[in-house]
């Protein structure tokens, strides 16, 4: 029996075995290689993506579990072309990126976060990046796009 | 308005954040095999025999490679060449390449590895470098004579290398010295741990090797697949994606050699991506250290003559970077302070343990640290402050460091007063003794450092719509020194603006020679290279827009993308329209440029076994921290950090604070819990990122950053290297504020609540 669920807001399916990592079955069925199968073994968050906005490690995630879920990846944020989310720009504007490759996960993360919380400080955004490593940049410039991104800030703006 | 000193969002940003961007790690081509590649589960044994004839006839399988596939020996920056890719005759460590096969799919892959059959002798491990350097000790490579090396060492047995510094009459001073001191330090492994595992994929077409990985160094992995292959290092082209974090693990050949070989004998393309634990297991680390000093000093404090003994552990070849930087350890010891008499013998130990290398920094952390507490015992034993200690020894501009080499630019008290004016020490020292009961402590600590010399080439064409291209092979490992600071340079010299500049991407056909993205040199030695291109590019410009103007070329400038004539700014002529004339009339607008690092003297005779002698665009550090320790259960907090980095001159600032950031937390690891631990049958006991913790959020402290502009007269527009330094003073000031902060020396990194807790009831 195939797994049915929605991937962006569009309507995906899989008959992979009901065990099959998630990020697998996004990556190499459905082409969508934004998550980052990075350290596979659910530790560094590269591979965050959103189940009913939740995020999880798609690395970990068993396919079964997003039966009849939605579920949101990197790729269903902006659309091609269109204009980055405030986050998003946030990173860019305020240096968070280096390599990058944790980025597709820590964007995810941020999202859900932007999406559920009201009052964000520099603490809160620490202990909501607990499942998301950097090796790059030391956090600190992704905490002020956040902060940035969510209007906390003043005097931030967007560039 | 300039583009220099503008933090300008890095040309790859967009493609990052909505990941878009393609990494080595999503890289494939149609068709492409899986690759695996069988390691040695045993650190020391004898092959008596190898059979691959089950392996091949298993399902799926393509291609199987074996040492006869790959005759070449080398080693990395081919300073000592006693590597081989696969372990041929004798294996000297857990996880030594056996055999590579590449199949249909990776279960295919990895079903065909377990058939493989294998016959070894065991043979007696040696698994600690200072028992491999004792009388008797088994000899890892018993015909080290016959390696070649880029330059003569001294070396024999398990002493891969030595490298010396001697200078001045180091007994005499100690015979006049007031107080001796003298300590051991002990330093572990630190992995990289890119968030991105190494990854490749190889055809073989044309009678080449075309090769995809996300290396820092593109001519280098040239170089050693060709040198391991035994085949000419043209009959290689390295093409770089996107790459995700290095940190100087990405700086060496790895999984490229297995690649073109399963590809050539296959006839198609090969991908191999590292799990996880093959990334911990095998991938050379920052090595594992034992650093003692000895210091003569007068009454007041002056250091009279320091001698320096480093044991660094190479692992079972040179395949990494340790044996190349062997000589930055007696360097960096001698080039903060005035040391006039000094002998630093740094040698390095073949054990039977996975080979060390390249780690932001390389040897630099772990000395600095040795150094540091050592000065804090100088410092106890005169009783004198220990800022002070610092500042009545510390370089000035026009004193020599250890090399003979003179630092006229020497910008180290300035740097300690910079820090001084965002955190007073008193202040510092005051908070640490009203602490009310919590352990609490401070320390700072000043440093010279190195950006990497090396060479670098590019060409900048004006394009016929006025934008300009610059093709080379400098690799953006995420530092923004391509996806900004080079195209910064470019558009400031060419009068366009920041996203009128293009790089191609990284590729060894089509680009100069590029030196590598390590030791901060991007921006400094390619910043240098596109300068030089760009210059003679303007030079062009003008000449075929006086043509167009009618006007003087000396009466020329380029600004706003466009040609005009000073002081009459209603004549002028767009880039665009000078690109399309000069096509028919001079010729298409294109210039290559160089750089290679100008001489510098310093006293040569005084080294042995140095492939790094002297610093070039020297930087200078000021690191600053204070810290509280919980008595209960030894937890190290950092309450507040200082960095004070001398830059040459800002091309981004918002770049280099991220440097600073990102460097600091990376030592912070380093100083408090990263520990690649080796058991004793020579494996990685941590080979997974749930046992060998990176720096989460929550570890990154408050950092107060004051980035300095002392320019370097042949640093491009001024600058030095930047992305490099900030992780190397972290342990050292981490440790001086925790000894401190609980009234006891600690000797041995990291620093973990256990280590804490031993040094507090020591």
């Amino acid at each position: 029996m195939p797994y049915s669920f929605t991937v962006n807001g569009k309507q995906a399916a899989s008959s992979a075995p009901g065990l099959t990592p998630l990020i697998s079955v996004l990556r190499d069925e459905l082409g969508l290689r934004g998550a980052k199968l990075a350290c596979g073994e659910g530790r560094c968050g590269a591979c965050t993506v959103l189940v009913d906005g939740r995020p999880v490690a798609s690395c970990l995630y068993p396919l079964a579990n997003a039966d009849s879920a939605a579920v949101r990846t990197v790729e269903g944020l902006a659309a091609p072309g269109g204009p980055l989310t405030p986050v998003q720009d946030a990173l860019l504007s305020s240096g968070g990126v280096q390599c990058g490759a944790c980025i597709p996960g820590i964007v995810m993360t941020l999202t859900a976060l932007l999406e559920s919380a009201t009052e964000l400080d520099d603490a809160s955004v620490r202990e909501e990046l607990a499942g998301n490593i950097c090796r790059c940049t030391g956090y600190q410039k992704i905490i002020d796009a956040t902060l940035r991104a969510s209007g906390a800030r003043s005097g931030g703006g967007q560039a | 308005m300039t583009v220099i000193g503008m933090s300008a969002r890095r040309a790859d940003g967009e493609d990052k954040v909505r990941g878009t961007a393609v990494y080595g790690m999503d890289y494939t081509e149609p068709g492409a095999l899986a690759g695996k590649i069988l390691r040695s589960a045993v650190p020391a044994a004898r092959i008596v025999a190898l059979d691959t004839s089950k392996a091949e006839a298993m399902p799926g399988v393509r291609a199987v490679a074996t040492a006869g596939d790959a005759p070449g020996r080398s080693g990395m920056f081919f300073a000592l060449k006693d590597q081989t890719l696969f372990a041929s005759g004798e294996i000297r460590y857990v996880g030594e390449p056996l055999a590579a096969v590449a199949a249909d799919t990776e279960a295919q892959a990895v079903a065909a590895l377990a058939a493989v059959e294998l016959t070894l002798e065991p043979l007696e491990p040696v698994v600690d470098p200072e028992q491999a350097l004792a009388k008797g000790a088994r000899q890892i490579h018993p015909d080290w004579a016959s390696y070649e090396t880029l330059v003569p060492a001294p070396r024999g047995g398990n002493l891969a290398w030595e490298a010396r510094i001697d200078r001045g009459d180091v007994a005499e001073a100690f015979r006049q010295a007031h107080l001796v001191v003298q300590d051991e330090f002990r330093a572990q492994r630190q992995h990289q741990s890119s968030i991105e595992p190494h990854a490749v994929v190889a055809r073989y077409s044309g009678g080449r090797y075309v090769v995809h990985t996300p290396t820092q160094f593109p001519f280098n992995v040239r170089g050693r697949i060709a040198e391991l292959l035994g085949i000419r290092p043209s009959d290689v082209r390295v093409i770089v994606p996107v790459i995700g974090g290095g940190f100087g693990g990405k700086l060496d050949v790895m999984l490229e050699p297995f690649a073109c070989i399963l590809a050539r004998k296959s006839g198609r393309p090969v991908r191999i991506v590292n799990t996880r634990r093959e990334e911990l297991a095998t991938c050379g680390p920052r090595e594992n250290a034992i650093v003692r000093l000895r210091t003569a000093v007068a009454r007041d404090g002056t250091i009279l003559a320091q001698e320096g003994g480093i044991i660094a552990d190479n692992g079972a070849n040179s395949s990494g970077e340790t044996v190349a930087c062997a000589n930055v350890a007696g360097l960096v010891l001698g080039g903060t302070y005035r040391i006039p008499n000094a002998r630093y013998v740094s040698k390095v130990a073949y054990t039977n343990t996975p080979p060390t290398a390249a780690f932001r920094g390389v040897n630099g952390p772990y000395c600095v640290y040795a150094q540091e507490l050592h000065m804090d015992h100088i410092a106890r034993e005169l009783g004198m402050d220990r800022r002070e200690l610092r500042m009545r020894n510390l370089i000035r501009a026009g004193d020599e460091m250890v090399n003979g080499q003179r630092l006229d630019d020497a910008y180290l008290a300035q740097a300690m007063e910079r820090a001084e004016q965002i955190r007073p020490w008193r202040e510092a020292l005051g908070a640490a003794s009203e602490a009310d009961g919590r352990l609490r402590g401070a320390a700072i600590v000043p440093l010279t450092w190195i950006t990497n010399p090396g060479p670098a080439g590019a060409t900048v064409k004006l394009e016929d719509d006025g934008t300009a291209t610059v093709m080379c092979a400098a690799a953006e490992i995420g530092t923004g020194a391509v996806a900004t600071g080079i195209r910064q340079i470019v558009a400031e010299e060419l009068g366009l603006r920041f996203e009128d500049v293009q790089v191609s991407p990284a590729d060894t056909d089509t680009g100069g020679y590029d030196n590598g993205a390590q030791g901060s040199r991007t921006t400094f030695g390619m910043g240098n290279a596109v300068l030089d291109a760009s210059s003679k590019v303007r030079e062009q410009v003008i000449q075929s827009a006086a043509d167009l103007l009618e006007a003087a070329p000396a009466d020329l400038t380029l600004a706003g993308g466009s040609v005009q004539v000073v002081g009459d700014p209603d004549k002028s002529v767009p880039l665009a329209a000078v690109a399309a004339t000069a096509l028919f009339t001079r010729g298409p607008i294109v210039a290559s440029g160089r750089f290679a690092a100008p001489p510098i003297p310093f006293d040569a005779g005084c080294m042995a076994g140095a492939l790094f002698t002297h610093f070039a665009a020297a930087t200078y550090h000021a690191h600053m921290a204070e810290v509280e320790v919980d008595p209960e259960t030894g937890k190290v907090s950092v309450l507040r950090y200082v960095v004070v980095q001398d830059v040459g001159r800002a091309i981004n600032p918002q770049m280099i604070e991220g440097q600073i950031q990102g460097g600091v937390l990376q030592g912070l690891g380093y100083a408090l819990f990263e520990n690649l631990r080796v058991g004793e049958g020579g494996e990685v006991l941590d080979q997974s990122l749930e046992s060998y913790r990176l720096p989460g959020a929550a570890d990154a402290p408050p950092i107060d950053i004051a980035i300095c502009e002392n320019p370097c007269p042949y640093g491009p527009l001024g600058a030095k290297g930047v992305a490099e330094p900030s992780i190397i003073p972290v342990a050292a000031v981490i440790a001086c504020a925790v000894a401190d902060a609980i009234g006891k020396p600690v000797t041995e990194l990291p620093l973990t609540p256990f280590a804490v807790l031993a040094a507090m009831r020591g």
